[in-house]
């Protein structure tokens, strides 16, 4: 395990926890790009370049500026914070995630994960990767094109202002 | 037209009758009279085509359905004894419906009177010819529904109602028996098919079951033919109108216990005791009837009384083996009583009395034709010779002494002497009442229930039926070729002890009221206690009143309250137990997104740890 | 390197996003929790496409497939966030409950 690699997984998990903990929702979505960019890198040292650049560009580049520009107007349509929180709100929510977690640890180390070693000494080369979407995952990847035309028509019918007129 | 073929129409026909009638009778009471006697006209026609065609070797069957291995066939049995009781059914029953032609014209029900005519008629036919015992059993039942639509025809009388009621739920009770008696005859017996079971292989593999099963049997021709002791729904059933006493309470439905006796012989034969229980029982019944119809008022329930004790002695034939006089005597009491009840209802009808002293008083004996049947059928009834009553009566006696039961032969002959009194003290009481009588009528009579002289829809059949009193005697050995079995010939001292008895019967009844200036009371005025232990039914009915009666309301108490606070209670609380359930489930669903994923992901979680470790 | 260590990982990962979801009140940061979910998911199917070499593509385009979904379904998503709060002006989830039952 290199260097880069453990680093990498820190800036992510450190990202992620900013992400969750900080009160203040722009502050949150950083540290969700910060953990985000952790994540490229550790891709990047598993051998995929042309992912971990993927990454970078959709998720921390086209996502989180995304979210901001969604916190701007729905913070620009003022809105307030109502409820005081549950003092014991985040013990509960603790519960479940630890059980979830605990639970699928419990899974893994009874399938026996511990000595398996990567090979990932050597890149994908992109141009496979290229052929591979074109040849065998071509109708997924056909499909996830239509998806995301979808998303754009819907996202914008459902975002629409609601036409002036008389009910 | 081919045998099978007749038969279908003359049971067919009817029903066909019946539910052309069911659908007309509100709106169109001569269209439904009119259908009904047209299906049995049809119906008579073909059954006597049938009988005129002789009795056919084979029965017609088709398989109707099988379960597991047992086949159930439905179909006909057209042989000697079935193709004899389809035509008197057929016959018997076109007579009584052109007599109520005449009796029914001014009740306002009459459609649906002559439909239930046609129904009954449908389910009386299809058991007589039945090939199955399956199809027995389902029209002995339906036979037993028409008698209840009948008894209980003038619903609006409370006393009607209950009278129907306690027909069927006595006959009912008998009905157990018979319905054990078939489960365990197809669980011994493997099949349902009447023939295979009369056979001798069938008596082998039932072995010593046959006892059983035929007691069970037994038991239900005990409550369908009103023998002792549930015969106490018979007199009741006279509360219906008049022709159906004749066609249902004396000819043909309670005879259809006594037919299928003799359908079974065979079979019952095989089984001695319970022919001994079956002859006590029957002896018993003749005797006890007879006492009944000592003292009774109403033309109807001595005539009722009757038939309890002269299927008393067709069940005695039976169960002492002579299948002929047992048949033999079913015919002719079907004829003479069907003539004893029309005229009945044709005194009933003009004078609006049941009661025998109002009638005579109101002068019966100007109703030419109707006192000419009565004493016919009487005479019939009494045994007198040259009547067709008399031979088949002699021809049971005879079977009785030939074969040894003496106990049987005394009862037969008490019985003998009785019926020959109560017969003609009923005459003498409607054709001579006399001044010095000191007999009054039981009740004042209704004249608004007088209905004028009979029609000659009326009489027209009661003339036809006392011929055939008449003249059945001579055919006994004919009919028993017919038959295919031996017709008894007793010489004249056989016979002398029954003319004997008969005679003195009839002279008994002349000295207490017959002759002028008699007391018209009876000889059993001199033992009063006698007397009202007769008049009370032996405090059969009383009995079965206080005990049966209140220990079966007594049952219904504890089972309803059973019913209300345990079985109701559980379903409530089952019912509010899902409720309540279903209210703490719902408190899952929030509405709130981040506890739904939350909880999906624990359970998504267990899913692992549990797949993992499996 | 070694696979349980990227296997721990993405869990912590997910588990990060999934107390992320369960505790935030506000619907842009329970979406935040998700993002967070779907990349330690990548991580997995990255981690376990270079185990199996059989086809070593497999790995990055599935990724590559997830993120693009994830993009779509963030746009769809905060367009429904911005409709859902000019109709109510609430982000809150504990004030949108109308699947309540």
């Amino acid at each position: 395990m290199t260097t880069f690699t453990l680093v990498s997984m820190a800036v992510a998990l450190l990202g992620a926890m900013l992400a969750v903990g900080l009160s203040n929702i722009l502050y949150a979505i950083f540290g969700l790009g910060l953990s985000l960019l952790g994540v490229a890198g550790v891709f990047f040292a598993l051998g995929s370049p042309f992912v971990a650049a993927m990454q970078l560009l959709i998720y921390v580049g086209g996502i989180t500026v995304a979210m901001v520009f969604a916190v701007m107007l729905s913070l620009a349509l003022g809105a307030k914070p109502t409820a005081r929180p549950n003092p014991w709100r985040r013990l509960g929510a603790l519960i479940p995630v630890g059980i979830f977690a605990g639970a699928v640890g419990m899974g893994l180390r009874s399938e026996g994960l511990d000595a398996t070693v990567l090979d990932v000494s050597t890149a994908i080369p992109i141009a496979e990767m290229g052929m591979a979407l074109l040849q065998e995952f071509n109708l997924v990847f056909e499909t996830l094109s239509v998806v995301l035309l979808l998303a754009i028509v819907g996202a914008v019918t459902i975002a629409q202002r609601p036409p002036e007129e008389e009910a | 037209m081919a045998a099978g073929q007749l038969a279908l129409a003359c049971t067919m026909t009817p029903l066909l009758a019946f539910v052309v009638a069911f659908v007309l009778f509100r709106n169109n009471h001569a269209m439904a009279i009119a259908t009904s006697l047209l299906g049995g006209a049809v119906s008579l026609a073909a059954a006597a085509l049938l009988f005129i065609e002789g009795p056919q070797s084979q029965p017609i069957t088709m398989e109707w359905f099988a379960s597991g291995d047992t086949q159930i066939f439905f179909g006909f049995i057209l042989d000697g004894p079935s193709l004899l009781m389809g035509t008197i059914v057929a016959f018997v029953s076109f007579v009584v419906q052109v007599y109520s032609l005449g009796y029914m014209a001014q009740d306002s029900g009459r459609g649906r009177y002559f439909a239930f005519l046609s129904l009954f008629a449908w389910s009386m036919l299809s058991f007589v010819y039945a090939a199955s015992l399956l199809q027995t059993f389902i029209f002995w039942e339906l036979v037993g529904l028409a008698s209840f639509l009948l008894i209980g025809f003038w619903y609006r009388k409370p006393s009607a109602v209950a009278a129907a009621r306690k027909a069927f739920i006595m006959t009912r009770v008998g009905d157990v028996g018979l319905f054990l008696g078939v489960i365990l005859l197809l669980e011994a017996g493997g099949t349902l098919d009447i023939v295979t079971i009369n056979s001798p292989e069938m008596l082998v593999t039932l072995g010593p079951k046959v006892e059983l099963i035929v007691a069970l049997l037994f038991v239900g021709i005990v409550g369908k033919s009103a023998q002792f002791p549930l015969h106490t729904w018979l007199p009741d059933a006279m509360e219906g109108p008049t022709p159906v006493s004749a066609l249902l309470h004396s000819a043909t439905m309670v005879a259809a216990g006594v037919f299928l006796f003799a359908r079974f012989h065979p079979l019952f034969m095989a089984a001695e005791d319970a022919m001994g229980f079956a002859l006590m029982i029957a002896a018993v019944t003749t005797v006890l009837a007879s006492t009944m119809a000592m003292v009774a008022t109403d033309i109807k329930k001595v005539l009722a009384y009757s038939s309890i004790s002269q299927l008393g002695y067709m069940i005695m034939a039976l169960a002492a083996g002579g299948l002929f006089a047992g048949l033999f005597h079913l015919t002719t009491h079907a004829i003479f009583k069907a003539l004893l009840f029309l005229s009945a209802g044709a005194f009933i009808h003009k004078v609006g009395s049941n009661d025998m002293v109002a009638i005579g008083r109101a002068g019966g004996r100007q109703l030419k034709t109707t006192t000419l049947g009565l004493v016919v059928g009487g005479a019939a009834l009494a045994g007198i010779p040259p009547m067709a009553g008399f031979f088949s009566k002699e021809a049971v006696l005879h079977v009785l002494g030939a074969d040894g039961f003496t106990a049987a032969l005394g009862a037969g002959y008490l019985a003998a002497f009785m019926t020959a009194y109560y017969t003609f003290r009923m005459i003498f009481l409607v054709t001579r009442p006399n001044d010095a009588s000191e007999a009054s009528p039981a009740e004042p009579v209704d004249a608004s229930h007088a209905h004028g002289d009979p029609t000659s829809t009326m009489r027209v059949p009661i003339a036809l039926l006392s011929l055939g009193a008449v003249a059945l005697g001579i055919g006994a050995d004919a009919l028993a070729g017919y038959l295919g079995l031996e017709a008894p010939h007793a010489s004249l001292q056989e016979m002398a002890p029954a003319i004997g008895v008969a005679l003195s019967g009839v002279a008994v009844a002349w000295w207490d009221f017959g002759r002028s200036g008699s007391a018209q009371r009876g000889f059993l005025r001199g033992a009063p206690a006698v007397e009202r232990l007769f008049v009370n039914g032996w405090y059969i009915d009383a009995f079965y009143k206080a005990v049966v009666a209140r220990g079966v309301e007594a049952i219904a108490v504890v089972c309803h309250a059973l019913d209300v606070r345990a079985i109701d209670r559980t379903t409530d609380d089952m019912g509010q137990g899902a409720l309540a359930s279903g209210q703490a489930a719902s408190g899952l669903q929030s509405g709130n997104l981040s506890r739904y994923i939350a909880l999906a992901a624990v359970i998504t979680g267990l899913l692992v740890a549990w797949v993992s470790n499996a | 390197m070694n696979l349980e260590v990227l296997v721990m990982f993405s869990l912590l990962l997910f588990s990060i996003g999934l107390y992320g979801v369960v505790i935030r009140r506000n619907l842009i940061a329970v979406l935040i929790g998700v993002e967070l979910m779907l990349n330690a998911a990548s991580i997995n199917f990255m981690a376990f496409g270079a185990l199996h070499a059989s086809d070593p593509t497999m790995g990055p385009i599935f990724v590559l497939f997830i993120i693009g979904l994830a993009a779509a379904e963030v746009a769809i998503a905060l367009s429904i966030v911005l409709s859902v709060y000019r109709q109510r002006r609430a982000i809150r989830v504990e004030q949108l409950t109308e699947l309540k039952g």
